[in-house]
């Protein structure tokens, strides 16, 4: 965080320090009469890798959705980095350094690879609405190019989207979420449907990322899961159930019962 | 049907070219040898067509393609089929005979052009921006019911008001401001004026397309959701995209007014209105040369229609119906117009065994 | 209905005072004020009723138009069309026949048939594809207007009310009151009241047949989720096509109603597309109470504007629209889109 690096009197940087990421509070979500989340809280800090694990239908997508703005909470609040964004819409929140990724690959078929990470420059940054064209040399061409390589797409740079193979299009959403200067990341299942050598790879990006981005990973895959995340909450019918460190939860008897038992076992 | 307009990445070109400067060719030598040809034509036409295929053929065509640009751009870029772009047109129509002289003495102000035609292109594409208001509110199917009720909620207004639209009647006696000392409504000075509208609209929307504008309204298109997870205000850029695509259908008014000498509530009626639909969609969708193809198809078969159909064996009046049947086959049997015709026609001849070797490429 | 008293107090009230009024006005003999500012009460009276009876003809047409969509998600653009088909072709059959009442079932079947040859040929065909079924109705409606034009030709026809239902009735409304005390009652075409009640009948027994009876079951069911319809083994296909023949017969029907007490002529399929857009738009795609709800407020807002600012009678329908759009996207009775 550039805040942190700059000299500022202690009682501010204390104030700074102790901004969550992230932090919500009592935020429910009803569908008709089902709570698809009830009563969730949550903090996260600056630069802290947090999985969030549970059963299918435990309200994991929906309390992405409910950070995002993709939808509204029935109830509670919704800080990022301070600022109560509850009511924000999603461009609104992203604008203020939050990225996700999609579970079910969620892409724009008709432009190219690096159409696409263009665009994800460009929505965080000033002149979206520009009708003009970059020039030669534009920062923001630049960034492209790095993230396309970082993500290990540059020999499809110009293909299509929907030419894509299902790996290239989750790399593809990653580069998606890094472009701009995200400060925290929400990853949906980023593993799902990979095999071995891509989840390697998958792992490697995550745990290379810059310090100062945190993240929030969904993620059936434990080994993934527990690998990249310092912290891990563990949600059930839509309730915090357990929150500790990687090591805790995975030697906790409940969570066994519970998750590990049921899903892996 | 798939309504994606496709570009090619120029981007891509321009970024591979920012990592390694000095091998971009100028801008004028990526321009492909078609468009050479195709504007050599143009721009000697009038020495070899006569008046008539001058103004009236190739003159309303640019016009028509010009309305049906605005509307492909709508819908092939941003996947919204905006039934307004006529009615954007008229009114932009309208407000120059309104405004500037004609042979309504009772309404018209008489302002001078400078005036006029600012405040008609303006006046329009508030007015088209705020049709893309409403519109945008909903999605797919609704925008075309949306707009042809907006519409026809103008055609019958025009026809009801006497004090500003002059009702039934309309306005006569428009005729474009005497520039430079030339008589504007003449067809070899019209011909060049409408061409030359009609190469900047088209240049606009095909740069546009590759600004972060466009690039980001094809992506709307393909996943609105998407877009707003990276920032993008989705529901802005679909208005914006009504008020850029406004300013061209504006032009294309001012010049139909200038072009018929006159503007009634027909000018923008229903039938009006779905023909420049049937006009994008003939000739295609997907890029911005498929409108004024399905222009200029059109302007010829109305021009010629009667001995056409007489040809056939039909009654010389029935042009609609020959409307009406090509429009259904190009949805039935070429979803993307004539230029998807174009393009399957290229790729066969692409993969036909290559002479020599009997190989498939 | 008591969910929505309880959400909106409010709006509920306001609701409440505007039809408390409008019902006073009607009912009620006019004070010498009331008159002085709104003009005689015989004109906004007959101005209540040709709304209200206009809506009813907007209702015939706009619930098949609904009721399609509802179902099978296709904007049928060539609805209009079939209003001005039917019409003519119940001219035709009026005219010969010497029966107004025949034209009825013989329309309703003609109409309805080509609304299966339309199911079959197009939409089955270009099933998910809603666009370009829309853009097949649209080409379907040049076609259909250019050829009705080469039979019909350009004159404007109008189906005689038979004897029976022609001439005024007396209505229990009072208009004025005479010096002398007596009350003098507002004097209707028959034929228009006869219409209003038998839309109101058909709207009532399309409600209960949707809401009340297997087949409105699955109809319901495939509003709300044609895949769980597709996936539960019903017939899926004959509902479709039952509904989509019953909507274009209802629109085949309304053009005999239409032609009685308007006329026919070129452009009318347009003004009648159009109506049933701006109701749906208004009242709500899919659904039977909105599309009585849209009819009754477009008849009504068409035609106290036509009596009391003739030049800007389409803009209030235009704003009307606009203030539903603009306040709720989905229609009055829509859902959430």
């Amino acid at each position: 965080m550039s805040v942190l690096d700059s000299p500022a009197p202690s009682s501010r940087l204390a104030s700074v320090g102790a901004t969550a990421a992230l932090e919500l509070r009592g935020v429910t979500r009803m569908f008709g009469a089902l709570a698809a989340i009830a009563d969730v809280s949550l903090t996260v800090r600056p630069g802290e890798r947090r999985a969030v694990l549970g059963s299918n239908g435990a309200g994991k997508t929906t309390l992405f959705n409910c950070i995002t703005g993709d939808i509204l909470p029935t109830s509670g609040t919704v800080r990022l980095f301070g600022e109560d964004v509850t009511r924000f819409p999603p461009y609104e929140r992203i604008r203020r350094g939050l990225r996700r990724t999609y579970q079910i690959s969620l892409l724009f078929p008709g432009l190219s690879v690096a159409d696409s990470v263009y665009l994800a420059c460009r929505g965080v940054s000033r002149w979206r609405y520009s009708l003009l064209r970059p020039r030669t040399g534009d920062p923001l061409l630049m960034r492209t190019a790095e993230l396309i390589e970082a993500v290990h797409l540059t020999p499809a740079r110009d293909r299509l989207v929907s030419e894509l193979s299902y790996g290239q299009q989750r790399q593809l959403e990653i580069a998606l979420a890094l472009a701009g200067a995200p400060r925290l990341i929400l990853f949906d299942e980023p593993a799902a449907g990979l095999s071995p050598a891509e989840r390697r790879e998958l792992v490697e990006i995550l745990t290379t990322l810059p310090r100062h981005i945190g993240f929030v990973i969904i993620e059936h895959d434990m080994d993934v899961a527990l690998r990249v995340a310092e912290s891990v909450t563990m949600l059930h019918n839509g309730r915090v159930f357990k929150e500790g460190a990687p090591d805790e939860i995975e030697d906790d008897p409940e969570v066994q019962a519970l998750y590990l038992g049921g899903a892996h076992g | 049907m798939a309504v994606a307009a496709r570009t090619r990445s120029t981007l891509a070109a321009t970024g591979r070219a920012a990592a390694d400067p000095g091998i971009e060719a100028p801008w004028f030598a990526r321009i492909p040898t078609g468009v050479w040809l195709v504007g050599a034509v143009l721009l000697t036409m009038p020495a070899y067509a006569n008046n008539f295929v001058l103004f009236q053929v190739f003159g309303w065509s640019f016009i028509l393609g010009i309305i049906a640009l605005s509307l492909m751009f709508l819908a092939g870029y941003g996947g919204m089929v905006s039934l307004i772009q006529m009615t954007v047109a008229g009114l932009a129509g309208y407000m120059v005979a309104i405004l500037g002289p004609s042979g309504t003495e009772q309404i018209s102000l008489g302002l001078s052009w400078w005036i006029y035609l600012p405040v008609a292109l303006a006046v329009a594409t508030l007015f088209g921006t705020l049709v893309g208001t409403l519109a945008v509110r909903t999605e797919g199917i609704y925008t075309i019911m949306i707009t042809l009720a907006i519409a026809s909620a103008f055609f019958y207004f025009t026809r009801q008001n006497y004090t500003i639209f002059n009702g039934y009647n309309g306005f006569t006696l428009v005729r474009p401001p005497d520039l430079f000392g030339v008589d504007w409504r003449q067809p070899v000075p019209f011909y060049y004026l409408s061409l030359a509208c009609a190469a900047l609209c088209y240049a606009a929307v095909v740069y546009v397309a590759r600004a972060p504008f466009g690039l980001a309204l094809q992506g709307i298109r393909d996943n609105a959701r998407r877009m707003a997870a990276l920032g993008y205000n989705v529901t802005a850029h679909r208005i914006l995209a009504y008020g850029f695509a406004s300013v061209l259908a504006a032009v294309g008014g001012v010049l139909l007014v200038w072009q018929n000498g006159q503007i009634a509530p027909g000018t923008a009626g229903i039938p009006a209105v779905i023909d420049i639909l049937v006009i994008a969609v003939v000739g295609g969708l997907r890029r911005p040369i498929g409108p004024f193809i399905g222009a200029l198809i059109y302007v010829v078969l109305s021009s010629f229609a009667p001995d056409i159909l007489t040809a056939f064996g039909l009654e010389p009046d029935r042009f609609k119906l020959i409307v009406g049947l090509g429009f259904l086959a190009a949805v039935f049997f070429s979803p993307d117009g004539v230029l998807g015709l174009w393009d399957r026609w290229q790729a066969r001849r692409a993969r036909r065994p290559d002479p020599l070797t009997g190989k498939v490429p | 209905m008591t969910g929505f008293v309880q959400r909106r107090p409010i709006a509920t009230l306001a609701i409440a005072v505007v039809v408390a009024f409008f019902a006073w006005l009607v009912l009620a003999p006019w004070p010498p004020a009331v008159t002085e500012v709104m003009g005689p009460k015989r004109v906004f009276l007959s101005a209540i009723l040709s709304g209200v009876t206009l809506g009813a003809l907007y209702f015939l047409v706009a619930s098949g138009f609904t009721l399609i969509f509802g179902l099978m998600r296709n904007v049928n653009l060539a609805h209009g069309s079939l209003y001005l088909l039917g019409g003519y072709i119940g001219f035709e059959v009026a005219d010969r026949t010497g029966s107004w009442l025949l034209a009825f079932p013989i329309v309703f079947v003609i109409t309805a048939l080509i609304g299966i040859v339309l199911q079959y040929v197009v939409f089955r065909r270009m099933e998910g594809e809603e666009l370009r079924q829309t853009l097949v109705t649209i080409g379907l409606s040049i076609v259909l207007a250019d050829l009705m034009l080469a039979i019909w030709g350009g004159r404007s026809y109008q189906i005689l009310t038979p004897d029976f239902l022609s001439g005024p009735m007396e209505l229990p409304l009072v208009t004025a009151v005479r010096p002398n005390g007596d009350f003098v009652y507002l004097r209707y075409p028959r034929v228009r009241i006869w219409i209003l009640a038998a839309a109101i009948v058909l709207g009532i027994a399309m409600w209960l047949v949707i809401n009340r009876t297997r087949i409105g079951m699955l109809i319901r069911a495939g509003v709300d989720d044609r895949e769980m319809l597709a996936a539960s083994g019903l017939p899926v296909q004959a509902v479709f096509v039952a509904v989509f023949a019953f909507g274009a017969g209802l629109a085949g029907i309304a053009g005999i109603v239409g032609g009685t007490f308007q006329s026919l002529s070129p452009g009318e399929d347009t003004r009648f597309l159009l109506a049933s857009l701006v109701v749906v738009i208004v009242g709500g795609m899919g659904s039977i109470t909105g599309a009585a709800l849209g009819a009754l407020i477009v008849g009504l807002t068409e035609q106290i504007g036509l009596t009391y600012a003739p030049t800007y009678s389409v803009v209030f329908t235009f704003l009307l629209m606009a203030a539903v759009l603009a306040f709720r996207p989905q229609g009055l009775m829509g859902r959430r889109l």
